[in-house]
């Protein structure tokens, strides 16, 4: 058992941050692993993998500005305090964690923190740990997130510890925050050489997008995030059409149509409305398939997943080619922020049909604000 | 600023000749009065001359942006605007501002070319199409004489092309504008011809744009229109200019392959580079080299670099190379990004 911090009484000016590090995350990446979730981590150990986390987090930390406005709460031993021991930034240890440590520890330890009022979270992993964070939080705090883990294909992630550092800094010194994607990589497809990502959920993460791993410094013709949002939202809204069945795909942008609807939407799942009406949640295939009997006139809305421009294939599944055949191209409307195409340089389809992948093929227009679209190429 | 090295702006770094600088000087002895319409007029007989096409074909404007800006303010009334993007950031705003409906085509890697039978496909209804050739930021040619003619036969359609960039370049369209009403060419005067803190623009205009633009007064300062006359006069110092910069764009290119960079040819002024390391922009900067961030249009790490004098443009790779030190070795950082992407 680990030793167990006492916190220090009164509250002090600084900002207080959480700091954790999964100690595991990156093992796998020198043995060739690609990645230490489940079993793996034993494996990686029989491999006689190092451990990469110390040096990204020493990285993190050596580099951050405003040492002196901050204070970190961190777990014992290998989840925090043995990274942040000597470096002159005050901190406080919570919580108790066993000497080998899980993904349990990482989101127990993000709920202890969040409820002792940090104001950011700093996190040093790979995509597991995004994912472990986004059960745990979710869009309850900030997070920075430390790219140290063999998968590390999420937006969350800054580009390095020492961009990592700057984000830390930005937050510190005011900047608002955006929220970015956290991706679902199945790490056994990983292993046969094939990536396979999905919309898992997201975080948000202080805005300062050079230093994001997909991410840009706005332009000076970019908007907030959630501005852009809503625009596209009243434009798609005032554009639909009455006896027409809606589906509404995962994600943020999609979500935002649903808000401005007036009716709740899942964000991760397939939802169907119809004038105005919620008539579908979290829809599978059949679920889909069965509403089309009864609703002839259907069109779809969907939104690339950030990074990597994908608008079917990945995190919505339940849009199987049998559903987009039904729909048809010409009534699958595209939205996404400006900011989200900037980033991108095509837009992707992968169905699992070749026919239907060709038939989405080709120039598609997105719906980008208030009448404005652009024209991207779908590969 | 002083100490800084600007290659963020796509100015030419070197000053005019004495003679236009003297010349501007005998401007600014004429502050108290608007500028003579007879030396307006005389502007314009020599933009027309050097641009080959009639005299009231050519309006003059203090900056060819305003220009753009009129155009979209009176064209986009009735018109979806296509454009591409990236675009000329003052002209997506005016479209932003102004446009009743607005379709941009994502240029796209591996070339960032316009692929015309996409273009054409947007056209559809009365459509006002603006595209900058070379394409700023990329720097690329995105149009052909044949694309231009088809667009320009269909009389709904309204094409303005931004050719700030032609001398560089040596691509125009402008001799189309006697048989295509429908067609203008924007120009300026602030890149080959060292002219940018004068600010003097022009269109090229068919003869559709000709009566919206009949009551459209220039405005131009006196010594830039001195400046402006002086120049067109004797046109050698632009060639010069234009062969210098050609040359050191090409130095710079070469010298950045040698380092690894991923840099995109260029007909401007101007290349557009890709950086794998984070803050690009503001490290150069921190090291007194501006340079123009893209990270809003593009995807991550790019940059536009515009050309300067061999000087600067030494200073900029060195300020990269010791970024690139500093990461290690830019080996080092390539296989890091492979493992992430």
């Amino acid at each position: 058992m680990e030793d167990r911090g006492v916190r220090k009484p009164g509250r002090t000016m600084k900002e207080t941050l959480g700091l954790i590090v999964n100690p595991v995350a990156g093992m796998g990446g020198s043995v060739g692993l690609k990645g230490t979730d489940g079993e793996m981590y034993k494996r990686a150990l029989e491999l006689n993998a190092s451990p990469v986390t110390p040096k990204r987090t020493k990285d993190l930390l050596s580099h951050i500005r405003n040492r002196g406005r901050i204070e970190l709460l961190v777990p014992p031993g290998r989840m925090g305090k043995e990274h942040v021991s000597g470096l002159g930034i005050p901190f406080t240890v919570i919580g108790m964690v066993e000497e080998e440590t899980s993904a349990e520890d990482t989101k127990r330890m993000a709920v202890e923190m969040l409820r002792e009022g940090i104001k950011l979270l700093i996190v040093v992993g790979g995509d597991g740990t995004a994912r472990d964070i986004c059960d745990a939080i979710g869009l309850g705090v900030p997070v920075v997130a430390v790219p140290a883990g063999v998968k590390v294909f999420s937006s969350v992630f800054a580009v390095s510890a020492k961009a990592a550092a700057e984000m830390v800094d930005a937050f510190v010194e005011g900047t608002d925050v955006t929220e970015e994607e956290v991706l679902d990589i199945d790490e056994e497809t990983f292993r046969r050489g094939r990536l396979a990502s999905s919309l898992y959920g997201y975080l948000l993460v202080p805005n300062v997008r050079e230093f994001l791993q997909a991410g840009k410094e706005a332009s000076s013709v970019s908007k907030p995030s959630v501005q852009s949002k809503e625009e596209i939202a009243a434009y798609v809204v005032k554009g639909m059409d009455q006896g027409i069945l809606y589906l509404l795909g995962p994600g943020t942008t999609v979500k935002s149509i649903a808000d401005e609807i007036g009716v709740s939407k899942t964000l991760l799942g397939i939802d169907a409305i119809f004038e105005g009406q919620l008539v579908g949640t979290d829809l599978n295939e059949k679920g889909i398939l069965e509403l089309f009997e009864r609703y002839k006139g259907r069109k779809m809305i969907v939104t690339p997943i950030g990074g990597n421009g994908f608008i079917f294939g990945r995190g919505n599944k339940q849009f199987t080619p049998e559903v987009i055949k039904q729909v048809g191209r010409e009534n699958i409307i595209v939205v996404g922020t400006k900011d989200k195409l900037s980033r991108l340089d095509c837009l992707r389809v992968d169905t699992g049909d070749l026919e239907v992948d060709r038939l989405l093929q080709g120039p598609m227009e997105v719906t980008v604000g208030n009448k404005e679209e652009m024209l991207v190429e779908v590969r | 600023m002083e100490g800084v090295i600007s290659l963020d702006m796509n100015e030419v770094p070197y000053p005019p000749p004495q003679r236009i600088i003297e010349a501007a000087q005998r401007g600014l002895s004429s502050l108290n009065r608007y500028a003579d319409p007879e030396n307006l007029e005389y502007l314009r007989r020599l933009l027309a001359n050097y641009a080959g096409v009639s005299r009231n074909h050519v309006i003059l404007s203090a900056g060819s942006n305003l220009l753009l800006r009129e155009v979209i303010h009176i064209f986009s009334k009735g018109r979806k605007v296509v454009m591409v993007s990236p675009s000329f950031l003052p002209t997506v705003e005016a479209v932003k501002q102004f446009a009743i409906k607005s379709v941009s085509i994502r240029l796209s890697p591996p070339d960032y070319s316009l692929n015309p039978e996409m273009l054409m496909k947007t056209v559809k209804e009365p459509t006002l199409v603006l595209i900058d050739n070379p394409n700023n930021p990329t720097g690329k040619i995105l149009l052909d004489r044949a694309t231009v003619v088809t667009l320009t036969q269909n009389p709904d359609i309204v094409t303005v092309i931004d050719e700030a960039y032609y001398e560089f370049s040596q691509v125009t369209f402008s001799n189309l504008v006697h048989d295509r009403p429908n067609l203008a060419i924007t120009r300026t005067m602030d890149k080959a011809f060292s002219l940018a803190g004068a600010r003097v623009g022009y269109i090229i205009a068919g003869e559709g744009f000709l009566n919206a633009f009949s009551s459209y007064d220039p405005f131009l300062p006196q010594c830039s229109l001195y400046a402006a006359i002086e120049a067109l006069n004797n046109l050698s110092y632009v060639k010069q200019n234009v062969r210098r910069i050609v040359e050191e764009r090409e130095r710079v290119l070469r010298k950045l392959d040698t380092l690894g960079a991923h840099v995109y040819s260029s007909r401007a002024n101007f290349f557009l580079m890709k950086v794998e390391l984070p803050g690009i922009a503001r490290r150069l900067r921190d090291m007194g080299v501006l340079v123009s961030d893209l990270s809003g249009q593009l995807s991550p790490g790019f940059i536009r670099v515009s050309v300067g004098t061999r000087e600067e443009n030494d200073v900029f790779l060195d300020s990269y190379t010791k970024i690139l030190e500093e990461e290690g070795s830019k080996r080092l950082f390539s296989t890091n990004h492979t493992n992430h992407a």
